[in-house]
């Protein structure tokens, strides 16, 4: 089970990731609506295995925390969820520190494939269909 | 100006029709949206701006009727009821995502290759008139569902409003 942040200033999608998580069998932890409640956060809680990071918020954007939270947490894993697929912010993504990307508009089904890019452990086993097939 | 303004709502006009249909299964009416250089727009009560940055300067907003919103609000929940104060929260933050997903999907540069960043979404709560000034120009379109209307507008130079979309004084 992996402890997650979610930040992301959009109530419902705050909330619909923390469902997918939830049913996933993963611990939501803590959420931010900013990058700057990220960042404070991730001083307070040191046992976070995965953030789940919006780019575009106010005060401070999902490029700006990530950078920020790399310094505190260097071990942490973020995956950036935005409704850009332009190449450059994509680059300033993993520059800053980010592991993945997911598109928006987020499904369950997205967010567990990008979760097992990550984590092989908490890949969905392509094995576990065809059992349940046969 | 105007090619510039038109060239960025063609592909949001696409990604929104598209968007309806296949995530929200919320049925478009329209085949053709057609893009109206007008003089003069109100917008609707619930309306989103997102501002552009970069080499294009302008506003675009996404103004929803009442019960298209109410229908993207239930799907976005999975049917979850939300009451009094969470649920205002709830639809605010709808109407900003559906916007934010669809603008940011779609978004191209219509002069060269650079990044347009977006900025957060505001929503306006209330009807707004706003007339074209001096060099600014806004372009209109209105996408037609089975639950109502979803008007969309690009308004520029950004440099001539405010956040809230009140003329600056010159």
């Amino acid at each position: 089970m992996l402890n997650v942040l979610v930040v992301d200033d959009a109530l419902v999608i705050r909330k619909n990731i923390t469902r997918f998580l939830t049913e996933m069998g993963h611990k939501v932890v803590s959420d931010a609506k900013s990058g700057v409640e990220a960042v404070a956060t991730c001083k307070e809680m040191k046992d976070i295995n995965l953030i789940t990071m919006d780019i575009t918020m106010p005060e401070m954007n999902g490029i700006e925390a990530t950078k920020l939270i790399k310094e505190i947490l260097p071990d942490v894993s973020i995956i950036m969820v935005t409704s850009h697929g332009q190449e450059e912010l994509v680059s300033q993504s993993l520059k800053a520190g980010a592991k993945n990307f997911v598109l928006k508009p987020i499904t369950k089904e997205k967010l567990e494939q990008t979760i097992g890019t990550l984590f092989p452990e908490y890949a969905k086993e392509e094995d576990d269909e065809l059992l349940d097939e046969e | 100006m105007y090619d510039t303004y038109s060239q960025l709502l063609v592909p949001i006009i696409s990604r929104l029709k598209s968007f309806l249909e296949d995530d929200m299964n919320i049925a478009v009416v329209n085949d053709e949206s057609k893009i109206i250089n007008s003089e003069h727009i109100t917008l609707k009560e619930n309306t989103v701006l997102i501002g552009t940055g970069g080499s294009v300067q302008l506003i675009i907003t996404m103004g929803f009727d009442d019960l298209v919103l109410e229908n993207l609000v239930e799907e976005f929940c999975y049917g979850e009821v939300y009451e009094g104060e969470e649920l205002i929260e709830i639809q605010e933050s709808v109407a900003c995502e559906v916007s934010n997903t669809v603008i940011g999907n779609a978004i191209k540069n219509p002069i060269d290759d650079s990044v347009i960043n977006i900025t957060p979404p505001i929503l306006i709560r209330e009807a707004k008139s706003l007339a074209k000034y001096k060099n600014s120009m806004i372009l209109e379109t209105k996408i037609i569902t089975v639950d109502g209307d979803i008007q969309l507008t690009v308004i520029g130079p950004k440099d001539v409003f405010s956040d809230k979309l009140d003329l600056k004084e010159v």
